[in-house]
């Protein structure tokens, strides 16, 4: 910084005018501050200022914990005389101090009579007029004002331009000395700061019985005014006494748990990081206890789950996401462990109707709770969706009945082959505390295209269901179309192969980067011979009673709609193939036809005019979600909400955990060995034709699990210790203990835990010294 | 001439800089730094200098740094750089190099205590390794010195008659992070006053090594020509003082600064800016009517031991105060003057200041008032200053 105008001694370029009487040399001038607001640069352009006046100055900061928000101390001297004194300014004439939090006994120290004190703060000065009645005192919003002027960032306010000009106020120093030294300095932009600072400080005169008072001896005699310092090599063996460098940060780490996006993306509210590492370092046991608290059904989801949580793994943006569905399936593979029910303070009776993912888990969160449950099933059979509506080489009836075991092992009591009609459903509303509704999709969506009730057209979910309610499984002969872009089309799509057909072909309207389904199933179809036609809407079906083409158009992608898909744009270019049975996989729709007609449905409860019944709706019948993941999420929900209005407490639990996601960003990949993920195994057939075994055979280990970064959750690698430049951290029974006596709040270990499960927080002012 | 209000550690770079850009019409500036605490300032300075045919080299670590100022020097150019404390002590091999090879490297330090365990405030024992390499030293108590020191220091390097590395300290924040208003010469001034530098054993297109090796004789003679040199340095300084004089119109401070010492009883001897806090006690001291005098040692290497020898003469007591340790000894400067003083004279080593401590008046009244009432002296002491 040049500051060519400045002058030590009286000349041309130096402002003339007559200095205040009460200034008197040397004068000695003491600013406090904190790390970062600028104190240090305030004290020179106060010295700059007496320079440009023709006096000598001397300028210095006092250095030690050099970190932003560290209480900081800035000096100023000046003289007519060339300076001598080399000490730190013990008994200032004028005191600066930046931050109205910093006012405590070190502060003031020293200051004496006639002082002239000058603070920042947006207060009035009422409320220092008893502590400051005996001087000279200013108070000034700098901080606001150099807000308002831009000075600095909107976090890091600069202050010490605009604090000058209420100093020169305070003293009666002219302000056109401050437009020479800024100029100067090249700071005119912050002049019109330092002006409004000029006009706005609200400045105290001492009382009259403060100058009644000696002032301040200057000049020949020293006052003694500080304590010897005790010579400790007289007086202790431990010396030098311990240094508490705690006392200089401002800050603290500490071990906090953010959201990882695992957690924070499964619709079941899995606490997926949790069962992970239990798996990792505790077994398939240890993760089953955490994992079956949010879920009963981890080998239906560790199958067919799609897995949301892998598409915002942060690994993604590394080596590849964890395999956190096999790992799930791993876990409920391998693991027997049951959860034991708790017992209820006031035990409720409540029916769930419908024994699909929803009403299971529904069920199994008000058992675990020590509720009486009873599920009714209009099939003969629990599971829903998941027994007629997802083919067994996909979830193996064992495998679904291994869950279904578990849960009903609480005590559950299921009523099959009883369907719900209205009648019943005021019948059971009288029996139970509660009812849950949870019956699932209704009809399917028809296509709306000329020949649609030809034989041989069908939806796909009946011949889903068919499939499997037969023991060798649905006949199937020649060219099959399968339309639709989901898990269902899919679905339907490797049956049909599997069931004799002699060619499949998948028709989606979109392209396959759009398909909804899961992408490994679309892979497993690919592989299996189905063929994909993207881009193709079916305009017709041609035959005679019996369906033997399909008319399909092309398709052009258009503009993103509403869910940023592109909006598909039929042509007029159309072709036809030949086909004899078509199966239609275009999703499901959502009507209620069993509720009595004086009930209503609001916000997922049913209400009887302006009374609410004690009946809510869950799974896709109120969300629509259409995953087995969503419907385990919503079903927990909706049995806690039910809880809690039963026994009269508020509940608002959420899915979602709450708090702070970790980002890519925060976790540091270097730490971490780059290792492509562990893939499913798969059985590889020469034909799948008849074969309805599993063909994924999911994970051979569970290595996998080494790959999970543990966003967000200490897993005690001991980075932070081994990285404490000052070894204040050390081992605790659950962790690691800080110790707040010597941490100078350096932040290296925030800055080198690998997965952000630390953060640095503020001290309490009371804190800081 | 202009006025800047500057810190140290800026005027030493600026000096630095205006005696680099001097430099241009013959071999240029070359300068290989490294930060530290609290000398970072100084470097960083250094750095954001356009010099005409001048580089600055930001070199991988101290060490580093020394071994490209010898190189820039053994082939003909200005040289500088900047450090102090461990990194000081980092360098040190190659500050026997620079030394050995006859250099004229000038190097600025903002005294630092060593470590560890840590500390960054002030004290000697850093530019104190250096003292029996054939490193010129000089300390420095104001800002305006330590420019003019700076530049004084190339032209004691650079004088043929001298030919050997010169050490300008400054004490560490006191000094290094003190802004005081600092004059400024021109560069036509600077020109004047700094001629192009001339390095005879520079490498040029004649093929030559420089420091091979050599017999216990060749080495003593080598030795004694280093040694005679240095001895010759008071002269030269004292021509450089005039020189300077006449081109910048102020004098720059003599090796030995004395105040109030002729007819004083008591003195107090010191270096750097333990000697103004020293004067100002003096002051407050005549003012009592006690004949109290001070000597600063500006120019510690060489020694003045003629002019001590004479200053000290008749002298009752003498209180030399030191910023370090020589441990296990007691204070370095106390070490060196105490054979100066009379044989009857009460000669007191206090280690003072020593970690950075704030050494005010008070201090020194108190240290004082006990000498007062000694009889004959005592082993050195380590008075605690916080």
């Amino acid at each position: 910084m040049a500051q060519k105008k400045t002058r030590s001694t009286p000349q041309s370029s130096t402002t003339k005018m007559v200095l205040p009487d009460d200034i008197t040399f040397p004068l000695e001038i003491r600013l406090h501050g904190r790390g970062g607001q600028g104190g240090v640069t305030c004290a020179k352009l106060i010295a700059a200022i007496y320079a440009q006046l023709g006096l000598n100055v001397q300028t210095f900061g006092d250095y030690g914990a050099e970190r932003s928000g560290a209480p900081v101390r800035a000096f100023a001297r000046v003289d007519r005389a060339p300076i001598r004194n080399r000490n730190k300014v013990y008994q200032p004439d004028h005191l600066l101090v930046l931050d109205a939090a910093l006012l405590a006994p070190p502060v003031l120290d020293g200051v004496g009579a006639k002082a002239a004190i000058l603070l920042n703060s947006p207060e009035a000065a009422e409320k220092y007029a008893e502590t400051f009645a005996d001087f000279r005192f200013g108070i000034i919003d700098a901080t606001g004002i150099a807000r308002k002027h831009g000075i600095g960032t909107s976090s890091v306010v600069i202050i010490n331009t605009t604090l000058v000009g209420a100093y020169l106020r305070l003293l009666e120093l002219p302000l056109e000395v401050l437009e020479d030294v800024y100029t100067g300095m090249g700071l005119e932009d912050d002049l019109a700061a330092a002006k409004e600072a000029y006009q706005k400080v609200q400045v105290c005169q001492p009382s009259p019985r403060a100058t009644q008072k000696t002032a301040k001896t200057t000049g020949g005699q020293l006052e003694t005014c500080l304590p010897e310092v005790k010579p400790q090599t007289e007086h202790f063996e431990d010396i030098p006494s311990r240094l508490k460098t705690g006392s200089w940060s401002t800050q603290l780490p500490g071990y906090e748990d953010y959201v990882a996006p695992c957690n924070h993306a499964c619709p079941a509210g899995n606490d997926v990081v949790g069962f992970i590492q239990a798996l990792k370092t505790s077994g398939p046991d240890a993760a089953a206890e955490v994992l079956l608290h949010t879920q009963p059904l981890p080998s239906v989801c560790g199958r067919v789950c799609p897995a949301p949580c892998m598409h915002e793994c942060n690994r993604n943006q590394m080596d590849g996401a964890v395999n956190i569905r096999s790992l799930e399936r791993w876990i409920a593979d391998h693991s027997d462990f049951r959860l034991q029910p708790e017992k209820a303070a006031k035990a409720f009776s409540l029916a769930v109707i419908g024994g699909g993912p929803a009403g299971l888990s529904a069920a199994w969160q008000l058992a675990l709770r020590g509720h009486q449950v009873t599920i009714f099933e209009k099939e003969s059979k629990l599971g829903g969706v998941l027994r007629y509506g997802i083919p067994v080489y996909r979830l193996p009836e064992e495998v679904l009945e291994r869950d279904l075991k578990r849960i009903l092992a609480l005590g559950i009591t299921s009523v099959c082959d009883h369907p719900v009609d209205k009648a019943e459903m005021a019948r059971l509303h009288q029996d139970y505390d509660a009812l849950i509704l949870s019956k699932g999709f209704s009809d399917a969506y028809n296509l709306a295209a000329a020949g649609e009730s030809l034989d041989g057209i069908e939806q796909g979910l009946d011949f889903l269901a068919r499939s499997r309610k037969s023991e060798s499984g649905e006949n199937l002969v020649g060219d099959v179309v399968v339309i639709g872009g989901g898990n269902t089309a899919i679905d339907c799509a490797r049956t049909a192969l599997r069931s004799g057909a002699s060619s499949v072909k998948l028709v989606y309207r979109r392209s396959r980067d759009e398909m909804p389904a899961i992408e490994e199933e679309i892979q497993d179809a690919l592989r299996e011979g189905v063929q994909l036609l993207a881009l193709r809407q079916p305009v017709a079906f041609r035959g005679v009673g019996q369906v033997a083409g399909i008319v399909l158009a092309e398709v052009e992608l258009g503009e993103p709609d509403a869910d940023g898909r592109r909006r598909p744009l039929v042509t007029e270019r159309t072709s036809e193939m030949n086909c004899s049975r078509v199966l239609l996989a275009l999703g499901q729709q959502n009507t209620l036809d069993l509720l009595p007609d004086c009930w209503q449905i609001r916000k997922d409860r049913i209400w009887q005019k302006d009374q609410p019944l004690n009946i809510w709706l869950a799974g896709d019948c109120a969300t629509a979600d259409g995953t087995v993941t969503h419907a385990i999420g919503n079903g927990r929900l909706v049995a806690m909400e039910a809880l809690a209005k039963l026994s009269g407490t508020e509940s608002t639990p959420t899915t979602t955990p709450q708090g702070s996601v970790v980002a890519p960003a925060q976790v540091r990949f270097s730490h971490f060995p780059v290792l492509a993920p562990h893939q499913d195994r798969h059985r590889v057939l020469e034909t799948y034709q008849n074969s309805f075994e599993e063909v994924n055979l999911g994970l051979s280990g569970q290595e996998e699990a080494e790959r999970c970064f543990s966003c967000g959750r200490c897993t005690q690698c001991d980075t932070c210790l081994v990285y404490c430049p000052d070894g204040v951290i050390s081992r605790s029974e659950n962790g690691y203990q800080i110790d707040e006596d010597y941490c100078k709040g350096c932040g290296i270990c925030v800055a080198e835990c690998p997965r952000r499960a630390m953060d640095l927080r503020d001290k309490g002012l009371s804190d800081v010294r | 001439m202009s006025v800047e209000l500057i810190s140290a550690n800026h005027a030493a770079a600026l000096a630095a800089t205006l005696a680099g850009r001097a430099n241009r019409s013959a071999r240029g500036f070359c300068s290989g730094v490294y930060p530290i605490t609290p000398s970072t300032e100084c470097m960083e300075f250094l750095c954001g200098q356009e010099i005409e045919k001048g580089k600055v080299v930001r070199a991988d670590s101290e060490h580093n740094a020394m071994g490209i100022c010898i190189g820039a020097s053994a082939a003909g150019a200005r040289s500088f750089t900047t450090t102090c404390s461990n990194g000081l002590a980092y360098m040190v091999e190659n500050c026997v190099a620079a030394a050995g090879y006859r250099l004229p490297i000038v190097m600025s330090v903002a005294n630092r205590t060593l470590g560890p365990p840590w500390n960054i405030w002030a004290d000697h024992g850093d530019s104190l390794l250096l003292r029996d390499l054939g490193w010129l030293q000089l300390y420095s108590a104001d800002n305006q010195e330590v420019f003019d020191t700076v530049l004084c220091a190339f032209r004691l390097a650079e004088d043929p008659r001298i030919l050997m590395p010169v050490l300008c300290c400054m004490d560490g924040f006191i000094l290094s992070h003190t802004m005081a208003q600092v004059e400024i010469p021109t560069q036509e001034q600077i020109d004047r006053f700094l001629p192009p530098a001339t390095i005879p054993q520079r490498l040029d297109k004649a093929a030559h090594t420089l420091g091979q090796m050599e017999t216990p004789h060749q080495s003593v003679v080598h030795r004694s020509q280093h040694h005679q040199a240095m001895l010759g340095a008071r002269q030269v300084y004292s021509e450089i003082q005039d020189s300077f004089t006449e081109i910048f119109g102020r004098r720059p401070a003599d090796p030995l600064v004395s105040y109030r010492a002729e007819d004083a009883e008591t003195l107090i001897v010191s270096m750097g800016t333990l000697g103004v806090t020293a004067e100002r006690v003096v002051d407050q001291l005549r003012d009592q009517g006690q004949a109290v005098g001070s000597v600063r040692v500006r120019m510690f290497r060489p020694l003045p031991d003629t002019e001590l020898r004479q200053l000290f003469g008749g002298k009752k007591r003498i209180a030399v105060l030191d910023r370090d340790i020589s441990i296990g000894f007691g204070g370095a400067l106390w070490g060196e003057v105490r054979n100066f003083a009379d044989r009857d004279s009460i000669v007191q080593g206090y280690m003072i200041g020593v970690g950075g401590g704030d050494v005010r008046p008070e201090h020194l009244l108190n240290l004082l008032a006990e000498l007062e009432q000694s009889e004959e002296s005592a082993a050195p002491k380590i008075v605690e200053v916080a």
